[in-house]
Formats: structure tokens, sequence, C-alpha cells
């Protein structure tokens, strides 16, 4: 039985930071609803305590996809650079198709597809799924691969997040009450050919077990850049810098790709210890990786 | 080679559409949940969940009775104390298993039910449990029940020797044993349970509207709470969505709860089960302890076979009797073996109670025999399919109980099935591969007895009723489970009425306008239940015509012949009556009919219908434990991804001796929806218990296959002329699953060479050969 809740709509994204103001802790957002519903029925985590819930879907700022020249000052980024923008109600379905992000971030269109089952991609957003921070969530091992930044607004202004920095654990994030995350924003990975694989438990409708998200940029036939995030392996989520440094600057051969995926498995178990379900995660991730690597360089193969 | 398509029928034997698709598919069909009555309350149920075993010491509804809008809390102590059929309490202070309910709270919303739930307090005291077959049967160990101390339902005890094991064991060549285990699983019906009840106190008649798929078995559990006479019982069964053997039980306790509480309140009360509460409570699948032993002759043939299947029967004895004998039935396979000793029995633990699920023991034996006929033919180093040939049942053969068998078509459609499918080609091609990817192809057979055979009197009647408008209705005990029967039985009717399908009607089950048929059960509905249809078609049919000569229409003259007709002259047909010398007259039903009725002659025709008995000796189960056999192959094709353990069902053929194929989409439709439940739980569908503590509780964590998982699915239907059935029909709801968890087994050893021996086989189990829970 879902507990009753005030039901509040925000048409424009200054109305939502004021009635997040307004009803600071005792409000809660809702980007699509497909967990918080069943959160709260189930009288489980955030929501529960709240007296309001705050829908977002009218918001059209929160919708787009774009390319963008971004002007706030960041000490990582080149102010003249490119970012891809991508607003944070922007559903699964539409991230899944946008053409934009097909060509600059290959691994979250596959991510977007494997979320749920279409009903919940039509309405499941990307901002929803970042917030929830949960351990499974599809589109974090991808963003982490993107070194994709979230941006978090209030009344007093807005801040720039790293996903590291943002996801504080499972379930949680660096977010403030009053505060809503608006966009997702990364640099293109255009020179990248990029690759996202899940492993669940059926073909739709399936929780990770886990999942891999990789991208590689080669120049002769050689390896330039690497990058590869697991997901649901680690408490946060993290690219495993060991195991890229194996491909960078080598040649791409099946040998290589499977002592980088060796090389994931080898970093969860140095992060989180062995487990009961090692026996089985261990050889698995790898062989996930190896997937992940294989299908990324298989599309430079086709490319050339 | 008898695929379906020789048979001649005019109605039957067609791809009529469903009696009640259109109802369905557009969304007007009525569930119980959907009744509403002015007045009426709600009830939920109070459980220990968390506890598996313990003596409740205390409850205090002090707080719960002050929320507003709550009328009563009833406990063990303010509720009759009778035990259900399956020796359940309504309400129980012995909790035995984490679905027990220990108080029902009736409100005026079910919101403010589900509050008061939290405002009461029960102290108890837990108990030791036992949850495992091996841990029940430890000497010592808790028991379940007092009358059973050392766990053992004695009544489930079936014993079968047919032949001498011992002389067959000894002129094997070789003796092979194996032992396999099988999980509980869940029906996973879309509809969760649910009745409404409404008292008329003016003659104080319960009437329940209930998901029941069995109105009559619900009507007991009513009568016997409010101890009242059964016909003042009226269940009204309505639209079912899905059932496979899980809503009788469970119905009947939801039924006889809200109908007490509404029998004291004085108010109509709803009962509606979350489907947390649904898995919670309703029965599961057996899971089985399953070792067999084969002596076998270096040419193949297997002269010896001893098996001993176990069962977990959970906290209460839900037809673990009924089930073991039919386990028993079938404890060598679809093999023709002369000394066979088996020896079944159920435990008692401290776990979800076990209970029907199609197949009824059938896909937990396959699972263990088809993948035991394999590693024999392994260790004998022959081909599985010359195995099964070898050995299967073929005409004259004699089954496990000793009955001779004939019309069988089971080497035909393993012969099509293998040929159709390149299955001995791939089969040794697979066994050589290399690399990340790995195909595997496997194969299981079945035999499965019809109906109820020896178990019960497989007896049901039917009534049926010509309007004057040449409509007819159609009335019969045995109920729509959402398997297609009203279709079946529409066509059944009009076959033998003589007239069109869209002509009858069967509206549905209601206690109060058939006698009690038995139970929709046991793949019986088309194959034995309908024969009092048949013969109620048939004798309304003599009556119309006799009608059309006493009023004239048949006389001399009539369609230019010189002399009178009688009956026996005529044939009904389509609606039309008509001598076949004279066939250009042709006189509509309903001009005689509605004439008949002026002329108060009768149009209504009940028959009952009482098959041959099957009977067994009783200690050694020898004898006809069925009037006969269905028959069956699946062979199923995957991919095993051997870096993860992910398995992809790429194809599955599944053939059937269907004996007559009554509606072949509908037969298609069964096969189909087998298929996927069969995946399911040969892979995915497991209900996890720790410590009796159900750990998938909702559809998110107990995962059954989804669209994006089904296979290419191909179904080749068989016919015969054995004519046990009504029009030679033979059962296909249960054959559908039963092979299916067998075959992908089979496939699996032979992509990746290990052998999946406890089901199910999830990425862990496929990958380590472990699962991780």
């Amino acid at each position: 039985m879902v507990d009753e809740k005030d039901y509040l709509v925000a048409n424009n994204l200054n109305e939502a930071k004021v009635l997040m103001h307004e009803h600071c802790g005792n409000i809660h957002v809702l980007a699509g609803g497909t967990d918080l519903m069943v959160a709260l029925r189930e009288g489980k985590r955030s929501g529960r305590d709240t007296t309001y819930l705050l829908d977002i879907s009218n918001i059209q700022e929160l919708k787009a996809i774009e390319r963008k020249k971004v002007t706030i000052s960041d000490e990582d980024c080149n102010t003249n650079e490119d970012y891809i923008r991508i607003g944070a109600m922007v559903t699964f379905d539409e991230a899944a198709h946008s053409g934009l992000l097909l060509k600059t971030a290959g691994a979250l269109c596959e991510a977007a597809k494997s979320v749920g089952a279409q009903q919940i991609r039509n309405v499941a957003t990307i901002g929803g799924n970042v917030c929830n921070a949960a351990v499974a969530a599809d589109s974090l091992s991808a963003l982490t691969i993107l070194d994709a930044k979230v941006v978090l607004e209030d009344l007093r202004g807005e801040r720039v997040l790293s996903i590291g920095e943002f996801i504080t654990g499972p379930g949680k994030t660096a977010i403030n009450e009053d505060e809503l995350l608006t966009e997702i924003r990364f640099k293109p990975l255009e020179d990248y050919y990029s690759a996202f694989v899940k492993l669940g438990r059926r073909k739709a409708l399936a929780i990770s077990r886990m999942n891999v998200a990789a991208a590689l940029a080669f120049e002769d036939e050689k390896i330039t850049e690497a990058r590869i995030s697991p997901g649901c392996v680690f408490a946060t989520p993290r690219r495993v810098q060991s195991a890229e440094k194996i491909l960078i600057g080598e040649s791409p051969s099946e040998e290589l790709f499977m002592e980088a995926g060796e090389e994931v498995s080898k970093e969860m178990v140095r992060i989180t210890g062995r487990r009961w379900s090692t026996d089985y995660k261990y050889p698995a991730l790898s062989a996930v990786t190896f997937k992940a690597l294989a299908i990324a360089y298989n599309q430079a193969k086709s490319d050339t | 080679m008898a695929l379906y398509g020789q048979k001649q029928f005019h109605i039957v034997n067609h791809s009529v559409p469903r009696e009640d698709g259109f109802d369905k598919v557009t969304g007007r069909a009525t569930y119980a949940a959907d009744i509403k009555y002015p007045n009426m309350i709600y009830a939920a149920m109070l459980r220990l969940v968390g506890v598996a075993s313990a003596k409740v010491t205390k409850i205090d509804t002090s707080k719960a009775l002050k929320l507003a809008g709550v009328l009563a809390v009833f406990t063990a102590d303010s509720f009759p104390k009778m035990k259900s059929w399956a020796r359940y309490f309504y309400i129980t202070d012995t909790v035995r298993y984490v679905g027990d309910v220990i108080a029902i709270i009736a409100a005026e919303t079910y919101a403010i039910a589900e509050e008061a739930k939290k405002l009461i307090h029960v102290t108890y005291e837990e108990l030791p449990a036992v949850f495992d077959i091996r841990e029940a049967m430890k000497e010592g160990a808790h028991p379940v029940h007092e009358e059973y101390p050392d766990n053992i339902f004695t009544d489930s005890i079936y014993t079968l020797r047919k032949g001498d094991t011992e002389k067959g064991f000894e002129q094997a060549d070789l003796i092979i044993e194996r032992t396999y285990e099988t999980q509980y699983a869940e029906h996973a019906y879309i509809e969760p349970e649910a009745v409404v009840a409404s008292e008329d106190s003016s003659n104080g008649e319960m009437t329940i509207h209930a998901s029941a798929q069995n109105p009559f078995f619900t009507r007991r559990y009513v009568a016997d709470i409010l101890q009242i006479p059964l016909n003042r019982v009226h269940i009204i069964q309505e639209t079912l969505g899905g059932s496979f053997g899980g809503k009788e039980e469970g119905v009947g306790l939801l039924a006889a709860r809200a109908a007490f509480v509404c029998h004291v309140l004085h108010r109509p009360v709803k009962m509606v089960y979350t489907r947390e509460e649904s898995i919670l409570e309703s029965s599961k699948r057996h899971p089985f302890l399953l070792t067999y032993r084969a002596g076998v002759k270096k040419d193949g043939r297997i002269v010896a076979w001893e098996a001993t299947q176990i069962g977990n029967s959970g906290a209460y004895n839900n037809q673990t009797q009924f089930l073991n004998w039919r386990a028993c039935a079938h404890c060598a396979g679809a093999y023709d073996i002369p000394n066979i000793k088996s020896k079944t029995f159920g435990v008692f633990t401290n776990n979800v109670h076990s209970g029907a699920f199609r197949g009824y023991s059938s896909p937990q034996l396959l699972f263990a025999q088809e993948q035991f006929i394999e590693e024999i033919a392994e260790e004998l180093g022959m081909e599985p399919l010359k195995l099964r040939l070898i050995n299967c049942l073929r005409d004259g053969s004699t089954v496990a109980t000793g009955a001779k068998v004939s019309e069988v078509l089971l080497p035909d459609i393993i012969e099509y099935t293998a040929k159709q499918t390149d299955y001995t080609k791939k089969y040794e091609q697979n066994k050589t591969q290399s690399g990340r990817i790995r195909k595997g192809i496997g194969m299981a057979i079945s035999h499965r007895g019809c109906g109820y055979g020896a178990e019960s009197p497989d007896a049901a009647g039917a009534f049926l009723i010509v309007n004057e408008d040449a409509s007819v209705l159609l009335h019969s005990g045995i109920a729509e489970n959402g398997q297609g029967l009203k279709t079946v039985y529409c066509q059944i009717a009009a076959e033998a009425l003589g007239v069109p399908y869209e002509n009858i009607r069967f509206f549905g089950t209601d206690t109060h306008r058939i006698p009690d048929c038995g139970m929709t059960v046991a793949s019986r509905g088309t194959v034995m239940g309908s024969q009092a249809v048949k013969k109620a078609g048939e004798k309304l049919n003599l009556i119309l015509r006799e009608h059309a000569c006493t009023l004239g229409f048949f006389d001399s003259g009539k369609g230019g012949a010189p002399n009178d007709r009688i009956a026996q002259d005529l044939v009904l047909r389509e609606g039309h009556i008509f001598d076949p010398s004279y066939h250009e007259y042709q006189v509509p039903l309903a001009d005689v009919t509605n004439i008949a009725l002026w002329k108060g002659l009768n149009m209504a025709a009940y028959e009952w219908h009482v098959p041959d008995p099957c009977i067994q000796e009783h200690d050694t189960q020898q004898g006809r434990a069925f009037p006969t056999y269905s028959y069956t192959c699946v062979v199923a094709e995957l991919e095993v991804d051997t870096g993860t353990g992910e398995v992809t069902l790429k194809n599955v053929h599944s053939s059937h001796d269907v004996g007559t194929a009554i509606n072949p989409a509908l037969i298609k439709g069964q096969i189909y929806g087998g298929i996927v439940m069969g995946w399911g739980y040969a892979s995915m569908e497991e209900v996890v218990l720790k410590n009796g503590i159900v750990g998938s509780r909702n559809l998110d964590e107990y995962l059954i296959p989804t669209a994006m998982d089904m296979p290419n699915m191909k179904v080749s239907i068989f016919e015969c002329d054995d004519n046990s059935g009504t029009y030679g029909a033979k059962s296909v709801g249960e054959p559908a699953i039963e092979c299916v968890a067998a075959a992908i087994a089979n496939a699996l050893y032979n992509a990746t060479g290990r052998r999946i021996r406890c089901n199910p086989a999830g990425l862990e189990n496929v990958l380590i050969g472990r699962k991780l829970w």
C-alpha cells in the first residue's frame, strides 16, 4: 500500500527550486518514479518520511540532449571545448535513440537500452537513475567512462561534481536536501569506440548482476586511450586504471583483452575482498570486461 | 506418421476462436477483485513474517481496535477451530511456516485494515524448525506435526514392484546410480487470489465470488466453517487470471475466512492477496530429492530400475499423497523396463506448503529421469537417441504399473522430432566445440497418464439447455482456468448436438447450477470431463430430431419424400435437421424449437459419465493406472556463454500426441505457454527460502521469463486412433511443460560438459556448478 503524499507539479526550473527550498527536507523529487513508486509501496528508503512529492516531468529545460559550450569555469576543462549536456529528465528511451549520444557516447546508449523494459525506459530518467545511486544502476558505469559531471542547482546557484564525487556510497549522494540535479555533462568521446555489456538473469527487466562499460581509442593499430568501469562491483562507481594501463600502448588482441579483464577482477578482490560470491564474480567479471573490450574493438575494425 | 490433419470432424478438430477471448483482450472480463457490493468492508491477514516456527502466546489487539474504521480483530481464540482440507487452521496460534495467519482484521477500508496490522502486538516463543528434506529425516529432528514424529508423511508413501529387480540387477552388465534435486517454484499467475463474500440475511445463504480453480472444492471450506449445508453456499467462479494448480487450497482458505467475517459482521467482505501474500501463502511446486539406479545390458536394454523419490511437503499436507501416487506410476519414465522397484514419499518441513502445480510431479521427475537416461548412454558409449529408442514405450509395452499400452506413437514422435531438429548431427558436433559461446541440443521424452486414472473416479456431468431460438446454454462443473476449457466444451457440445459453435454459451461455473464434477485438474477437463458434454449433446440431438418428427416436419410429402420419417432417418447438423436422402429440404432447428417450447416438449439433457475403472494392487501399484497416455518429445537448442554462465534458449521443438486435437490453436497456445514456463523452471525460477523465510517476495525478485527470453518455438501435433478420451482427445496442459526443463538440462550438458543435477541452471550454477544463495 502506497502512503498518500501531497503531489506538487513544477512547470519550470525556478518553480521547482522554490518548492524545494520551501519544503526543504520534507519533499521528494519524482523524476519518472520507476524506483520511487516501488520504494514507497514497500515503505522503504527515501521518500517514506516526506509529505510532498515534486513532479518535475513538465520542466522543458530538463529534457534536452544538446551540444553546448559551457562557460562555467572548471579546473579540469577548457571552457572553449564542447560539452554534451543531458537534461536530468531525459528518459532512457530518448537517450537510447539520441543521434547525438550515439555519435559521442555509444556505451551510454547501450546502457540506456538495457534498462528494464520498454515501458520503464519510456518514463525512467537518467537524472533519477543517477540520484538513486543504486550499485546496479545501468547508467553509472557508462557515465563513469565518460568522466561525466553532474550539475546541481538550488536557489543560491549551481555546483558541478564528478560522478565519483557525487555518489558517496550505495544509494547515497552528495546532493543537498533543497538541490535538484539538473543536468549531466561530459566531453564527447568522439575519437573513442565504446561499449556497454550487461549481465542479467534474463533478457529484459533484469537488474544487472554486473555490467562493464569500456572505451578505447586507437592510433596506428595501437590502443592510445582506454577507460573501463565495472558496475555492481564497487560501492561507488570508478574506473579501473590498473586494467586501463595494461591496454594503453599495446596492439589489441584477445590475449590482451583477457589480461585486462583479469585485472579488473583482481582489482575487485583487492578492494572488496574475497566474498562468498567471488568464485562466480571473479571469472564472470573478467569475461564481461573482455566482451566489452572486444565489442569496442570490433566497432573500430568495422569503421576502418 | 500421424501429424494433425487426417481426421474428419465438423466443429471439433478446428481452431475456432476462444469463447472468452474478446472479453479478455478488451478488458471487459470481470475478475473476483473487480466485484463490489454496497456497504462492503475489507479484511487483512496478519502473519509473523520472518518466523517460520513459533507458538503465539499473546496477541494484544487493543490499540488496533481503537483505530477509527476498524470493526473487529479475529485471533485463533475467536475464530472457528476446524481445519481446512490440507489440515490448516484458518487462524492459528502455532506457526509452522511464514504464511500462517495469526490474526484477521476487518475494517471499513483496505488501508485501515493494513494500518491496524501495525498496531497489533504479538508475543511468541520461537520453536525449533526443519527446512530441508535431509535435515527433516535425521534422527531427533524437530517434528513439524506431532502426528508425524519422524516428519515422514506416512499417508503419502507409495511403493511399486514390477518383476524382480534383484534378478534384473544380476543380469545387468552395468549398474549406475545418480541423485538429482529440484527447487520450490511459484505458479506466478498474473491474478493474485481474491474473494468477495456476501450473506443474504433473509435466508442465511452465503455467496462467494472467487478466483477459484475448483468452485466445488472451495464450497466445502465455506460450508464447514459456517456449519451450514452445501445448498446454502453459492460459489461463483469469476474469470480466472491463471491458476496452474495454485488456486485450490489457498482460495479455499481465503473464501472461508471472508465468509466467517461476513457472517459475524453482517457486511459483505472483500479479501485480496497482495503479490507478496500470494507468494507467501500459496502452495509451491514440490521440491524433490530423486535417486535412480539402473541396471543395463551392453546392448542398451535397461533390465532393472530402482527409484527413491522424496518430496518436500512443506508445513502442511496439501495433496502430497495424490501427487506421490502419480509420481509412483511415472517412476521409470517413458520406458518399458521389466523389473522396477520404487519408493515415493513426502517429508514435512517448516517451509511453505507444496501443492498442485502444472505437471503434478512430472517436471521434477523428468528433470532427473531424462538426464539419467543420458548419463546411462554416456557410460555405455551409446548415442542417447539410440538408448531411448531401444527402451521407450511402444505398442504392446508395459508401463511401470505393469499395464499394457497400445496405439503408442512415442517412437514415431521421437524419430520425427530428432529428424526435424537435426538432433543427432548437432549433438555430435556440439561435443567437439571450442570457443566462448557453446551450442547445446538436448532431448527429453515422456508419457503421461491422462486424467485422474486410479487416483479418483474421473466422473463428471453436463447439462445442456436448448432455448426456443435454438441458442444453447452449457453447464459444467469443470471450470475454465484460462486453459480454454469453455471454448473446447462449446466445440464438443456443438459437434455432438449438431449446432453451430456460435450457438453455444458456457458462461461459467457456479455451484448452484450443476453437481460437483470433481476438480479441474490432472489435465482431465478435455480428455474425460467433457465426455458428459458429448453424451448430453448426442442425447439432445436425438430428442430434437424426435421433436421434428412429432411436430410433423418430416411427414410424408415433406421435402418430396413419400413416407413419414422417424428420428433415426434424420440428421441434425450445423443447426439444420434433414433427411440425407432428401437433403434439399432442411428444417432450421429454430423452427422446431419454437414450436416445441409451446407444445411443452423437453429441450434439455443432463448426462453423467463414469469411465471404466482403473484398478491397481495397493502394495505393488501393479494394474491399470490410467485409461491412456499422452506422449511427448521435446528438443531444446541453446547457447551458453562459458565466460559468464549466461544461457540463451534459441529453439524449442515440442511434439505431442494429443489423440485428437479438439482445437489446434488452443493446443499450440498451451504448448507455447508450457515451453516458457518450463524454461523459467529450468533457468531462473526458484522460491528462495532461507530458514523458511521467503526471499523472493514479489515478481521483481522471483524472476519468470519475459517476452524477450522466448525462444523460437515449433509445435508438432500428432493424432492417433485411441478412443479413450472424448472424440479421442488426450491430455495436453501438463504434457506441455513436463519435458522442457529436462531437455534444457541435457542441452546444457551437451554445450558445457557439466551436468546440472540441481535445478535451476542460473548464471552461477552453469558457470561454477553451484548456486550462490
